[in-house]
């Protein structure tokens, strides 16, 4: 599904992905996790060419990203994504915000956007909030309609970029549990987190980054109880004495 | 101070004040409309990715923001002539007020576009939304809150920009004003009947720019 | 006839420099003492002391809301009307004053609410007197809100005083003018007369955008 082969990237002189060798197979979830400025946000930024790179092959749902003229729009379309700061247009209200794309990227007829976008709010538990604008939502709320909007292209892949770590401690628990419950539905994910109990409990894979590099790929109890590398060792004691 | 204030004198005068005000008005709205097509113009092309546009756009918007408008009007009203155009003073007048208010507006409208953050931009591409859909949809309703308010203060400096044109014999309010202190010498009645005036203008579109800033700024709230 | 009339201009480049320097010293007087007083009347503002407050209020309204072309009128015919004579120099430097005070004071009033209140509860709580608190903590602070804009006040200062050429102060719109009268090329006087307002003006506007960039951390936008 998302397959990255020798990949390197640079800003100016800064080497922010080196050698990068991942895979991610359809229905995968996979944890990103790594010490700040480590390269994370670039990595999966470069999944939906937010970022481009210079070095390397990415295919994702087979299209070749390092082929420059692919259709951004149709890979985009495809792959959802959750920003930390959340990103809502705050100029309209929940539900215009999910239908945005689904009515002018797919062209679908408003009613029938409008009861996709109902349906993705109800899933994540804000179907009360439809026509309220992100400034009467809570922290957590802006967040899960965030994820309602990358749900709303019925994505085959969504890619989330520190989704918690704007949050107030008390409001996490409510969009951890949102993504969980898309987990056991068998969406391919790609989360940027250190989260250690959300990465426990359903990740499949942990990816561990420093300076730009993959350090380790392991399972997470694997990783997090005993890691190979005294990098990935010192990283594991900081969050948790956190 | 103000004994000997003559109403009648101002009474006698108010038709030519009506007219003088009405001239204001007209001058005014037109010349912030037609300073509205020039700089958004001016904008895009300072925005494009054309070094040649940009060039030519940033030559305009700087020499403008550079000199005082009074220049810029003797530069057409004497300039024109030479060049065989000959054209009426108000039309000149406007010419010049429009391209002095376009400049400002282009500063404005460019403010107003790149002080939507990136990351709406980027939440708008990680959608599938292209170039044009993003603009119509995520970054122009955004940017038009932001620069309504400055548009109505640029729109108060204009209406008393007009005023210069009082130099070059455009029958505009404070051209009655002169009137007045020609023909019967009594400035004082003359400048305080159209600073009043003027005075009543601002505050009506001060009000309204007040209005605008409450209303329709919206913020991306974390 | 245009290298005849380019070849006059040189002869007499020195009478322009002169209207330069007149350009400059007026609008240096007028921008120090406007300094001053804004200073002053912009901290009592934001004091929100009833007696001061109203009046401050009216006066900045009336400044701002009237063409700086009617308030020169106003000085130079109705002030000796009233006993307070002025030559046109003086009448130019007051009517700067005036204008810069109100559009300073302003910017200084908004500065210094913009510092957070905490700030004034810590240097109270230290036992700071009022004084001590504006002069040691609230103004640094505030300068970095309140530098950009004021530059930017004086390039329109700058740019203000080419009106008073019409009370007969011969500075550098002046001189255009009274060139123009014996060389008949409007565009190419003119000219001349902009390049020289943009010598002055354009590094302004330049220092302003820059101390804008650099001040701005927590940037507020407009
Ligand atoms: N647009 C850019 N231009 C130049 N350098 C950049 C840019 N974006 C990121 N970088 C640099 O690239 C490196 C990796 O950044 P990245 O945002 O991917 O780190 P991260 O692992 O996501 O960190 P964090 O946990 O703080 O979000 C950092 O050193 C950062 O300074
Ligand atoms: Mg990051």
């Amino acid at each position: 599904m998302i397959k990255f082969k020798d990949v390197n990237k640079w800003f100016g002189s800064l080497h922010v992905l080196q050698n990068i060798n991942v895979h991610v197979k359809p229905g995968e979830v996979v944890v990103i996790c790594g010490p700040s400025g480590s390269g994370k946000s670039t990595l999966i930024r470069c999944i939906n060419r937010l970022e481009k790179f210079q070095d390397g092959e990415l295919h994702v749902d087979g299209m070749p990203l390092h082929n420059y003229s692919i259709n951004l729009t149709k890979l985009r379309a495809e792959i959802g994504f959750v920003f930390q700061q959340f990103h809502l247009y705050p100029h309209m209200t929940a539900l215009e915000n999910v239908t945005l794309a689904p009515i002018h990227v797919r062209k679908i007829k408003k009613k029938e956007a409008k009861e996709i976008g109902m349906e993705k709010l109800v899933r994540v538990g804000l179907g009360d909030k439809a026509s309220s604008y992100p400034d009467q939502l809570s922290g957590g709320q802006q967040q899960r309609v965030a994820i309602a909007r990358g749900l709303a292209m019925s994505p085959k892949i969504l890619l989330f970029d520190e989704p918690t770590s704007a949050l107030d401690p008390e409001m996490i628990g409510e969009v951890l549990d949102v993504m969980i419950k898309l987990v056991d539905e068998g969406m391919t994910m790609c989360v940027v987190t250190h989260e250690m109990g959300f990465a426990r409990q359903v990740a499949h894979r942990v990816i561990f980054m420093d300076e730009g590099e993959i350090i380790e790929t392991e399972k997470p109890d694997q990783f997090f109880d005993n890691p190979q590398t005294e990098r990935a060792a010192l990283f594991i004691s900081k969050i948790l004495t956190h | 101070m103000l004994e000997g204030f003559n109403f009648r004198i101002i009474w006698e005068y108010m038709p030519l004040f009506l007219e003088g005000l009405r001239n204001t008005f007209l001058i005014s709205i037109l010349s912030i409309f037609l300073a509205l097509i020039v700089g958004v113009i001016a904008c895009g092309g300072r925005l494009s990715r054309w070094k040649f546009l940009r060039g030519i756009s940033i030559i305009y918007i700087e020499s403008i923001r550079s000199t005082p408008l009074l220049v810029q009007i003797y530069f057409f009203y004497f300039g024109l002539p030479t060049l065989g155009i000959r054209i009426p003073e108000i039309q000149t007048g406007i010419l010049a007020l429009m391209l002095n208010s376009g400049a400002y507006i282009a500063e404005i409208v460019r403010a107003g576009i790149t002080s939507v953050p990136n990351g709406q931009i980027e939440a708008g591409m990680s959608s599938g939304l292209n170039y044009f859909q993003r603009m119509r949809f995520i970054i122009l309703p955004q940017a038009i809150g932001v620069t309504v308010p400055p548009l109505l203060g640029q729109a108060i400096v204009l209406v008393k920009d007009s005023a210069l044109l009082s130099l070059i014999s455009v029958m505009e309010l404070t051209r009655c004003g002169q009137v007045l202190t020609s023909e019967r010498f009594m400035p004082t009645e003359a400048f305080f009947t159209v600073a009043f005036l003027y005075l009543c203008i601002y505050f009506c579109l001060k009000y309204l720019a007040d209005w605008s800033q409450k209303r329709l700024i919206f913020k991306e709230t974390y | 006839m245009i290298a005849y009339y380019f070849q006059r201009l040189i002869e007499i480049f020195p009478f322009f420099l002169k209207g330069l320097w007149m350009t400059v010293i007026v609008s240096c007087l007028g921008l120090i003492f406007g300094t001053i007083f804004g200073f002053i009347m912009g901290v009592l503002r934001s004091q929100k002391i009833r007696l001061f407050n109203w009046p401050i209020g009216i006066f900045v309204s009336v400044i701002r809301g009237t063409p700086f072309v009617v308030q020169i009128f106003i000085v130079f015919f109705i002030f000796p009307e009233w006993g307070i004579q002025l030559n046109a120099i003086s009448a130019a430097v007051l009517a700067l004053t005036i204008l810069g005070t109100a559009f300073i004071c302003e910017i200084v009033a908004g500065g210094i609410k913009a510092v957070p209140k905490g700030q004034w509860e810590a240097s109270a709580s230290s036992g700071l007197s009022i004084v001590k608190q504006l002069r040691l903590v609230i103004i640094p602070q505030a300068l970095r809100t309140i530098l950009p804009p004021l530059v930017g006040q004086y390039v329109l200062l700058i740019k203000d005083s080419s009106v008073v050429s019409v009370i007969g102060v011969v500075e550098l719109t002046r001189v255009g003018w009274l060139t123009v009268v014996r060389i008949p090329e409007g565009l190419m006087v003119f000219s001349l007369v902009g390049i020289l307002y943009f010598v002055i003006s354009y590094p302004l506007i330049r220092l302003s955008n820059g101390l804008e960039k650099k001040l701005s951390v927590g940037q507020i936008s407009l």
